[in-house]
Protein backbone atom coordinates (compact mmCIF):
# COMPACT_ATOMS: atom_id res chain seq x y z
CA UNK A 1 0.00 0.00 0.00
CA UNK A 2 1.99 2.42 0.94
CA UNK A 3 6.47 2.45 0.44
CA UNK A 4 7.87 2.88 3.67
CA UNK A 5 11.09 3.97 3.12
CA UNK A 6 9.28 7.55 1.16
CA UNK A 7 8.05 8.29 4.72
CA UNK A 8 12.30 8.15 5.80
CA UNK A 9 12.03 11.62 3.76
CA UNK A 10 9.05 13.33 5.27
CA UNK A 11 10.45 12.61 8.68
CA UNK A 12 13.91 13.65 7.96
CA UNK A 13 14.11 17.25 8.76
CA UNK A 14 10.93 18.61 8.35
CA UNK A 15 11.23 21.99 9.84
CA UNK A 16 8.52 24.39 9.19
CA UNK A 17 6.86 21.56 7.27
CA UNK A 18 6.56 19.93 10.87
CA UNK A 19 3.24 20.76 11.15
CA UNK A 20 1.76 19.93 8.01
CA UNK A 21 3.36 16.33 8.05
CA UNK A 22 3.81 15.57 12.28
CA UNK A 23 6.18 13.21 11.97
CA UNK A 24 4.76 10.55 14.40
CA UNK A 25 2.10 10.02 12.07
CA UNK A 26 4.29 8.49 9.39
CA UNK A 27 6.39 7.16 11.84
CA UNK A 28 4.68 4.08 13.11
CA UNK A 29 2.07 2.55 10.83
CA UNK A 30 -0.47 1.63 13.60
CA UNK A 31 -0.48 4.66 15.32
CA UNK A 32 -0.62 6.55 12.00
CA UNK A 33 -3.85 4.71 11.30
CA UNK A 34 -5.37 5.17 14.77
CA UNK A 35 -4.79 8.47 13.99
CA UNK A 36 -6.58 8.77 10.46
CA UNK A 37 -9.25 7.65 12.33
CA UNK A 38 -9.40 10.36 14.90
CA UNK A 39 -9.29 12.68 12.04
CA UNK A 40 -12.03 10.93 10.55
CA UNK A 41 -13.99 11.60 13.09
CA UNK A 42 -13.17 14.86 13.75
CA UNK A 43 -13.99 15.46 9.73
CA UNK A 44 -17.72 14.19 10.47
CA UNK A 45 -18.10 16.44 13.47
CA UNK A 46 -16.73 19.56 11.66
CA UNK A 47 -19.61 18.27 8.93
CA UNK A 48 -22.72 17.70 11.66
CA UNK A 49 -21.62 21.10 13.00
CA UNK A 50 -22.06 23.09 9.99
CA UNK A 51 -25.11 21.31 9.09
CA UNK A 52 -26.41 22.25 12.29
CA UNK A 53 -25.36 25.58 11.76
CA UNK A 54 -27.77 25.46 8.22
CA UNK A 55 -30.71 23.45 9.08
CA UNK A 56 -30.67 24.69 12.81
CA UNK A 57 -28.98 28.09 13.05
CA UNK A 58 -27.39 26.99 15.89
CA UNK A 59 -24.67 29.36 17.39
CA UNK A 60 -23.12 26.85 19.96
CA UNK A 61 -22.14 25.05 16.69
CA UNK A 62 -21.24 27.46 14.93
CA UNK A 63 -18.68 29.10 17.56
CA UNK A 64 -17.32 25.55 17.86
CA UNK A 65 -16.46 25.75 14.19
CA UNK A 66 -15.50 29.31 14.32
CA UNK A 67 -12.45 27.96 17.43
CA UNK A 68 -11.29 25.57 15.27
CA UNK A 69 -11.27 27.15 11.18
CA UNK A 70 -11.21 30.75 11.71
CA UNK A 71 -7.13 30.28 13.68
CA UNK A 72 -6.70 28.46 10.00
CA UNK A 73 -8.13 30.70 7.94
CA UNK A 74 -6.08 33.34 9.41
CA UNK A 75 -2.78 31.34 9.01
CA UNK A 76 -3.89 30.30 5.65
CA UNK A 77 -4.40 33.85 4.38
CA UNK A 78 -0.95 35.07 6.32
CA UNK A 79 0.85 32.42 4.46
CA UNK A 80 -0.23 34.81 1.15
CA UNK A 81 1.57 37.87 2.34
CA UNK A 82 -1.77 39.47 3.55
CA UNK A 83 -0.95 41.91 6.58
CA UNK A 84 -2.09 41.02 10.17
CA UNK A 85 -4.65 43.16 10.81
CA UNK A 86 -6.35 42.43 7.07
CA UNK A 87 -5.71 39.08 7.58
CA UNK A 88 -7.59 39.11 10.84
CA UNK A 89 -10.84 41.21 8.81
CA UNK A 90 -10.67 38.86 6.16
CA UNK A 91 -11.21 35.79 9.00
CA UNK A 92 -13.97 37.37 10.26
CA UNK A 93 -15.56 38.20 7.17
CA UNK A 94 -15.13 34.29 5.72
CA UNK A 95 -16.50 33.53 8.80
CA UNK A 96 -19.62 35.72 8.36
CA UNK A 97 -20.00 34.06 5.22
CA UNK A 98 -19.93 30.68 6.64
CA UNK A 99 -22.97 31.56 8.81
CA UNK A 100 -24.34 33.20 5.93
CA UNK A 101 -24.19 30.31 3.45
CA UNK A 102 -24.26 27.03 5.56
CA UNK A 103 -28.30 26.28 4.56
CA UNK A 104 -26.07 25.36 1.46
CA UNK A 105 -24.12 23.63 2.62
CA UNK A 106 -24.24 19.25 1.39
CA UNK A 107 -22.65 17.40 3.75
CA UNK A 108 -22.69 14.63 0.71
CA UNK A 109 -21.11 16.76 -1.37
CA UNK A 110 -18.14 17.96 0.87
CA UNK A 111 -16.40 18.03 3.65
CA UNK A 112 -16.92 21.39 5.83
CA UNK A 113 -13.40 21.60 5.48
CA UNK A 114 -13.81 21.96 1.37
CA UNK A 115 -16.90 24.10 1.71
CA UNK A 116 -14.84 26.67 4.02
CA UNK A 117 -11.73 26.93 2.06
CA UNK A 118 -13.78 27.70 -0.44
CA UNK A 119 -15.13 30.61 0.87
CA UNK A 120 -11.91 31.68 2.65
CA UNK A 121 -10.18 31.57 -1.27
CA UNK A 122 -13.04 33.52 -2.45
CA UNK A 123 -12.68 36.54 0.48
CA UNK A 124 -9.29 36.53 -0.52
CA UNK A 125 -9.52 36.98 -4.38
CA UNK A 126 -12.40 38.96 -3.13
CA UNK A 127 -10.42 41.46 -1.32
CA UNK A 128 -7.74 41.45 -4.09
CA UNK A 129 -10.09 42.78 -7.00
CA UNK A 130 -12.41 44.57 -4.20
CA UNK A 131 -15.41 43.37 -6.14
CA UNK A 132 -18.58 41.30 -5.11
CA UNK A 133 -18.32 37.81 -7.26
CA UNK A 134 -20.90 35.11 -6.69
CA UNK A 135 -19.18 32.66 -4.66
CA UNK A 136 -19.39 29.09 -6.93
CA UNK A 137 -22.17 27.44 -5.62
CA UNK A 138 -21.00 24.25 -3.59
CA UNK A 139 -24.08 21.63 -4.75
CA UNK A 140 -23.51 23.09 -8.39
CA UNK A 141 -22.67 19.60 -10.36
CA UNK A 142 -20.18 22.05 -12.53
CA UNK A 143 -18.06 23.04 -9.16
CA UNK A 144 -19.01 19.77 -7.04
CA UNK A 145 -19.96 16.51 -9.94
CA UNK A 146 -21.76 13.70 -8.53
CA UNK A 147 -19.73 10.88 -9.49
CA UNK A 148 -21.20 8.48 -7.01
CA UNK A 149 -24.74 6.72 -6.33
CA UNK A 150 -26.29 9.52 -4.20
CA UNK A 151 -26.82 7.29 -0.87
CA UNK A 152 -22.97 6.14 -1.02
CA UNK A 153 -21.29 9.70 -1.52
CA UNK A 154 -20.94 10.88 1.69
CA UNK A 155 -19.24 6.85 2.98
CA UNK A 156 -17.17 7.62 -0.29
CA UNK A 157 -15.97 11.34 0.04
CA UNK A 158 -14.93 10.48 3.48
CA UNK A 159 -12.81 7.54 2.53
CA UNK A 160 -11.33 9.29 0.03
CA UNK A 161 -10.13 12.48 2.01
CA UNK A 162 -8.61 9.94 4.40
CA UNK A 163 -6.87 8.22 1.23
CA UNK A 164 -5.58 12.12 0.16
CA UNK A 165 -4.81 12.99 3.52
CA UNK A 166 -2.86 9.27 4.29
CA UNK A 167 -0.87 9.83 0.61
CA UNK A 168 -0.18 13.94 1.30
CA UNK A 169 1.66 12.32 4.34
CA UNK A 170 3.48 9.75 2.58
CA UNK A 171 4.67 12.15 0.18
CA UNK A 172 8.13 12.88 -0.59
CA UNK A 173 9.19 15.48 1.54
CA UNK A 174 10.45 17.64 -1.70
CA UNK A 175 7.53 17.34 -3.12
CA UNK A 176 5.18 17.74 -0.21
CA UNK A 177 6.90 21.28 -0.12
CA UNK A 178 6.17 22.02 -3.91
CA UNK A 179 2.67 21.52 -3.63
CA UNK A 180 2.12 23.34 -0.44
CA UNK A 181 4.14 26.08 -1.85
CA UNK A 182 1.61 25.89 -4.56
CA UNK A 183 -1.43 26.19 -2.19
CA UNK A 184 0.11 28.51 0.23
CA UNK A 185 2.55 30.87 -1.16
CA UNK A 186 1.78 33.30 -4.13
CA UNK A 187 5.24 32.65 -5.48
CA UNK A 188 5.81 31.30 -8.85
CA UNK A 189 7.25 28.46 -9.83
CA UNK A 190 10.30 30.71 -10.83
CA UNK A 191 10.69 32.09 -6.97
CA UNK A 192 9.87 28.54 -5.57
CA UNK A 193 12.96 26.81 -8.15
CA UNK A 194 15.33 29.85 -7.36
CA UNK A 195 14.59 29.59 -3.32
CA UNK A 196 14.54 26.01 -3.42
CA UNK A 197 17.89 26.07 -5.56
CA UNK A 198 16.41 23.53 -8.11
CA UNK A 199 16.21 23.70 -11.61
CA UNK A 200 12.33 25.28 -13.27
CA UNK A 201 11.71 22.05 -15.09
CA UNK A 202 12.14 19.98 -11.69
CA UNK A 203 9.81 22.21 -9.46
CA UNK A 204 7.09 22.05 -12.71
CA UNK A 205 8.12 18.36 -12.30
CA UNK A 206 7.80 17.89 -8.86
CA UNK A 207 3.99 19.48 -8.88
CA UNK A 208 3.01 17.56 -10.98
CA UNK A 209 4.29 14.17 -9.91
CA UNK A 210 3.31 15.07 -6.78
CA UNK A 211 -0.36 15.75 -7.76
CA UNK A 212 -0.16 12.53 -9.80
CA UNK A 213 0.47 10.58 -7.14
CA UNK A 214 -1.86 12.05 -4.71
CA UNK A 215 -4.90 11.31 -7.52
CA UNK A 216 -3.35 7.73 -8.40
CA UNK A 217 -4.57 6.75 -4.49
CA UNK A 218 -7.99 8.19 -5.75
CA UNK A 219 -8.39 6.96 -9.21
CA UNK A 220 -7.69 3.50 -8.13
CA UNK A 221 -10.59 3.04 -6.21
CA UNK A 222 -13.00 4.61 -8.28
CA UNK A 223 -11.87 1.97 -10.98
CA UNK A 224 -13.77 -0.47 -8.67
CA UNK A 225 -16.94 1.38 -8.12
CA UNK A 226 -19.07 1.51 -10.90
CA UNK B 1 1.97 11.33 -26.92
CA UNK B 2 3.05 14.57 -29.13
CA UNK B 3 5.11 17.55 -27.64
CA UNK B 4 1.83 19.86 -27.52
CA UNK B 5 -0.33 17.60 -26.61
CA UNK B 6 1.70 17.30 -23.01
CA UNK B 7 2.21 20.77 -22.94
CA UNK B 8 -1.38 21.26 -23.55
CA UNK B 9 -2.16 18.79 -20.52
CA UNK B 10 0.68 20.30 -17.99
CA UNK B 11 -0.43 23.95 -18.27
CA UNK B 12 -4.16 22.98 -18.15
CA UNK B 13 -2.87 21.19 -14.69
CA UNK B 14 -0.98 24.13 -13.52
CA UNK B 15 -4.10 26.25 -14.61
CA UNK B 16 -6.41 24.12 -12.20
CA UNK B 17 -4.09 24.27 -9.28
CA UNK B 18 -3.90 27.71 -9.72
CA UNK B 19 -7.33 28.09 -9.50
CA UNK B 20 -7.39 26.23 -6.81
CA UNK B 21 -5.20 28.23 -4.70
CA UNK B 22 -7.00 31.21 -5.88
CA UNK B 23 -3.96 32.42 -7.93
CA UNK B 24 -5.30 33.07 -11.67
CA UNK B 25 -6.18 36.52 -12.75
CA UNK B 26 -9.50 37.25 -13.39
CA UNK B 27 -9.74 36.36 -16.89
CA UNK B 28 -8.24 33.22 -16.83
CA UNK B 29 -10.15 32.26 -13.64
CA UNK B 30 -13.18 33.17 -15.71
CA UNK B 31 -11.90 31.11 -18.63
CA UNK B 32 -11.26 27.90 -16.08
CA UNK B 33 -14.43 28.26 -14.02
CA UNK B 34 -16.24 27.96 -17.76
CA UNK B 35 -13.59 25.25 -18.46
CA UNK B 36 -14.70 23.71 -15.40
CA UNK B 37 -18.86 24.26 -16.32
CA UNK B 38 -18.44 22.08 -19.38
CA UNK B 39 -15.41 19.28 -19.13
CA UNK B 40 -16.68 17.09 -16.61
CA UNK B 41 -12.75 15.62 -16.35
CA UNK B 42 -11.63 18.58 -15.35
CA UNK B 43 -14.62 19.43 -12.82
CA UNK B 44 -13.51 15.71 -10.94
CA UNK B 45 -9.97 17.46 -11.07
CA UNK B 46 -11.38 20.06 -9.22
CA UNK B 47 -13.07 18.61 -6.52
CA UNK B 48 -10.03 16.54 -5.65
CA UNK B 49 -7.94 19.45 -5.82
CA UNK B 50 -10.43 21.66 -3.49
CA UNK B 51 -10.45 18.92 -1.34
CA UNK B 52 -6.83 19.06 -1.09
CA UNK B 53 -7.12 22.87 -0.49
CA UNK B 54 -9.83 21.98 2.58
CA UNK B 55 -7.19 19.34 4.11
CA UNK B 56 -4.20 21.94 4.09
CA UNK B 57 -6.32 24.27 5.35
CA UNK B 58 -6.64 21.49 8.20
CA UNK B 59 -3.19 21.61 8.48
CA UNK B 60 -2.21 25.10 9.00
CA UNK B 61 -0.84 25.84 11.91
CA UNK B 62 -3.85 27.86 13.87
CA UNK B 63 -3.10 31.65 14.53
CA UNK B 64 -5.15 33.04 17.18
CA UNK B 65 -7.44 36.08 16.01
CA UNK B 66 -8.15 39.21 18.35
CA UNK B 67 -9.72 38.08 21.82
CA UNK B 68 -13.20 39.63 20.49
CA UNK B 69 -13.32 38.18 17.15
CA UNK B 70 -16.08 35.68 18.19
CA UNK B 71 -17.93 38.57 19.73
CA UNK B 72 -18.12 40.61 16.68
CA UNK B 73 -18.78 37.90 14.36
CA UNK B 74 -21.75 36.90 16.57
CA UNK B 75 -23.25 40.74 16.58
CA UNK B 76 -22.27 40.22 12.84
CA UNK B 77 -24.73 37.13 12.25
CA UNK B 78 -27.55 38.07 14.65
CA UNK B 79 -28.14 41.33 12.64
CA UNK B 80 -28.42 38.73 9.77
CA UNK B 81 -31.95 38.04 9.30
CA UNK B 82 -31.95 36.17 6.38
CA UNK B 83 -29.71 33.65 4.87
CA UNK B 84 -27.95 34.77 1.84
CA UNK B 85 -29.83 33.32 -0.97
CA UNK B 86 -28.51 31.43 -3.96
CA UNK B 87 -27.33 33.21 -7.21
CA UNK B 88 -29.95 32.24 -9.97
CA UNK B 89 -28.42 31.87 -13.59
CA UNK B 90 -29.87 33.67 -16.33
CA UNK B 91 -31.74 32.14 -18.24
CA UNK B 92 -30.81 33.56 -21.48
CA UNK B 93 -27.42 32.55 -22.51
CA UNK B 94 -26.72 29.72 -23.96
CA UNK B 95 -23.48 30.05 -22.64
CA UNK B 96 -22.61 28.43 -18.97
CA UNK B 97 -21.75 30.82 -16.46
CA UNK B 98 -19.67 32.81 -15.65
CA UNK B 99 -18.43 33.26 -19.54
CA UNK B 100 -22.38 34.32 -20.04
CA UNK B 101 -21.59 37.49 -17.89
CA UNK B 102 -19.11 38.64 -20.03
CA UNK B 103 -19.69 37.91 -23.76
CA UNK B 104 -22.30 40.58 -25.79
CA UNK B 105 -25.08 39.52 -27.30
CA UNK B 106 -24.26 38.10 -30.49
CA UNK B 107 -26.60 39.93 -32.24
CA UNK B 108 -25.68 43.38 -30.97
CA UNK B 109 -23.24 44.95 -34.03
CA UNK B 110 -22.15 47.39 -32.13
CA UNK B 111 -20.44 45.28 -29.45
CA UNK B 112 -18.79 42.93 -32.20
CA UNK B 113 -16.07 44.62 -34.60
CA UNK B 114 -14.49 43.27 -37.62
CA UNK B 115 -11.09 41.37 -37.60
CA UNK B 116 -10.63 39.97 -40.97
CA UNK B 117 -13.17 38.57 -43.32
CA UNK B 118 -15.30 36.36 -41.47
CA UNK B 119 -13.88 36.83 -37.87
CA UNK B 120 -15.06 39.38 -35.36
CA UNK B 121 -13.68 40.22 -32.08
CA UNK B 122 -14.76 42.05 -28.70
CA UNK B 123 -12.45 43.17 -25.95
CA UNK B 124 -13.51 42.27 -22.14
CA UNK B 125 -12.17 44.74 -19.89
CA UNK B 126 -12.12 44.43 -16.10
CA UNK B 127 -12.47 46.56 -13.58
CA UNK B 128 -9.51 48.03 -11.45
CA UNK B 129 -7.19 46.69 -13.83
CA UNK B 130 -5.36 46.93 -17.23
CA UNK B 131 -6.00 43.09 -17.81
CA UNK B 132 -8.30 42.33 -21.23
CA UNK B 133 -9.27 38.74 -22.75
CA UNK B 134 -10.94 39.19 -25.94
CA UNK B 135 -13.87 37.02 -27.67
CA UNK B 136 -13.54 35.78 -31.12
CA UNK B 137 -16.20 34.98 -33.28
CA UNK B 138 -14.68 32.85 -36.49
CA UNK B 139 -17.59 31.55 -39.27
CA UNK B 140 -17.32 28.43 -40.61
CA UNK B 141 -14.85 27.23 -42.39
CA UNK B 142 -12.73 30.41 -42.08
CA UNK B 143 -8.86 30.29 -41.82
CA UNK B 144 -7.68 33.00 -38.99
CA UNK B 145 -5.13 34.61 -41.08
CA UNK B 146 -1.49 32.85 -40.70
CA UNK B 147 0.00 34.80 -37.27
CA UNK B 148 2.45 34.66 -34.66
CA UNK B 149 2.00 35.01 -31.37
CA UNK B 150 4.63 37.36 -30.04
CA UNK B 151 3.03 35.99 -26.39
CA UNK B 152 1.66 33.03 -25.33
CA UNK B 153 -2.01 32.81 -25.57
CA UNK B 154 -4.51 30.55 -23.65
CA UNK B 155 -7.87 29.91 -25.88
CA UNK B 156 -10.81 28.67 -24.42
CA UNK B 157 -13.31 27.31 -27.04
CA UNK B 158 -17.17 28.32 -26.28
CA UNK B 159 -19.11 27.24 -29.02
CA UNK B 160 -18.63 25.36 -32.38
CA UNK B 161 -15.01 23.95 -32.77
CA UNK B 162 -11.97 24.55 -35.23
CA UNK B 163 -8.48 23.34 -36.18
CA UNK B 164 -4.98 23.85 -36.41
CA UNK B 165 -2.15 22.08 -37.28
CA UNK B 166 -2.02 20.50 -33.55
CA UNK B 167 -5.29 18.86 -33.02
CA UNK B 168 -9.43 19.75 -33.31
CA UNK B 169 -10.90 21.92 -30.23
CA UNK B 170 -14.92 21.39 -29.33
CA UNK B 171 -16.84 23.32 -26.94
CA UNK B 172 -14.77 23.73 -23.28
CA UNK B 173 -11.07 22.14 -24.70
CA UNK B 174 -8.32 25.06 -23.79
CA UNK B 175 -5.52 25.44 -26.76
CA UNK B 176 -2.40 26.73 -25.49
CA UNK B 177 -0.06 28.71 -27.87
CA UNK B 178 3.54 29.45 -27.13
CA UNK B 179 5.10 32.50 -28.03
CA UNK B 180 6.58 32.42 -31.76
CA UNK B 181 4.44 29.83 -32.66
CA UNK B 182 2.94 30.35 -36.17
CA UNK B 183 -0.40 29.04 -36.03
CA UNK B 184 -3.40 29.05 -38.18
CA UNK B 185 -6.54 27.71 -37.30
CA UNK B 186 -9.26 26.79 -39.12
CA UNK B 187 -12.97 27.10 -37.89
CA UNK B 188 -14.91 23.89 -37.92
CA UNK B 189 -17.35 23.67 -41.11
CA UNK B 190 -20.91 22.99 -39.22
CA UNK B 191 -21.01 26.72 -37.49
CA UNK B 192 -19.55 29.55 -36.02
CA UNK B 193 -16.52 28.99 -33.23
CA UNK B 194 -16.73 31.70 -30.69
CA UNK B 195 -13.50 31.69 -28.67
CA UNK B 196 -12.28 33.54 -25.34
CA UNK B 197 -8.78 34.01 -25.66
CA UNK B 198 -6.41 35.05 -22.58
CA UNK B 199 -2.98 36.72 -23.99
CA UNK B 200 0.24 36.40 -21.64
CA UNK B 201 0.89 40.19 -22.13
CA UNK B 202 -2.53 40.86 -20.55
CA UNK B 203 -1.61 38.36 -17.26
CA UNK B 204 2.07 40.26 -17.25
CA UNK B 205 0.18 43.27 -16.16
CA UNK B 206 -1.56 41.54 -13.80
CA UNK B 207 1.61 41.48 -11.55
CA UNK B 208 3.00 38.37 -10.12
CA UNK B 209 -0.11 35.90 -10.40
CA UNK B 210 0.83 34.84 -14.48
CA UNK B 211 2.20 31.57 -12.93
CA UNK B 212 1.11 29.80 -15.22
CA UNK B 213 2.63 31.42 -18.00
CA UNK B 214 6.49 30.50 -16.67
CA UNK B 215 5.08 27.03 -18.30
CA UNK B 216 4.94 28.75 -21.69
CA UNK B 217 8.27 30.75 -21.20
CA UNK B 218 11.28 29.26 -22.90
Amino acid sequence: MIISELKVDVVGESNHFQLVFKPQETVDQTMGTSLMNDNSKKLSTWDELLVRVGRDRDKSAFAELFDYFAPRVKSFLLRFGTDMSLAEEIAQEAMIMVWRRAETYDPRQSAASTWIFTIARNKRIDRLRRENRPLPDMTDPAVMPESIETGEIQVARIQKEKKIRHALKNLPEEQAKMIFSAYYEEKSHREIAEESGVALGTVKSRIRLALNRLRAHIDEDEGITP
Amino acid sequence: MNEQVSLNNQVLDALLLDYAAGALSQPLEILIETHLAMNPESAKTMQFLMQLGGILLEECEPVSLSEDALDKVMSAIAEDLEPLQKTTQPEHSFLPRPISDYIPDLSCTKSWHSAGIGISRHDVTFDNSDMRATFYRIQPNRAVPLHSHTGAEITLVVAGGFSDDVGTYGPGDIAVQEAGEVHKPVADADGECIVFAVKEGDIRLAGPLGRVFNLLMK
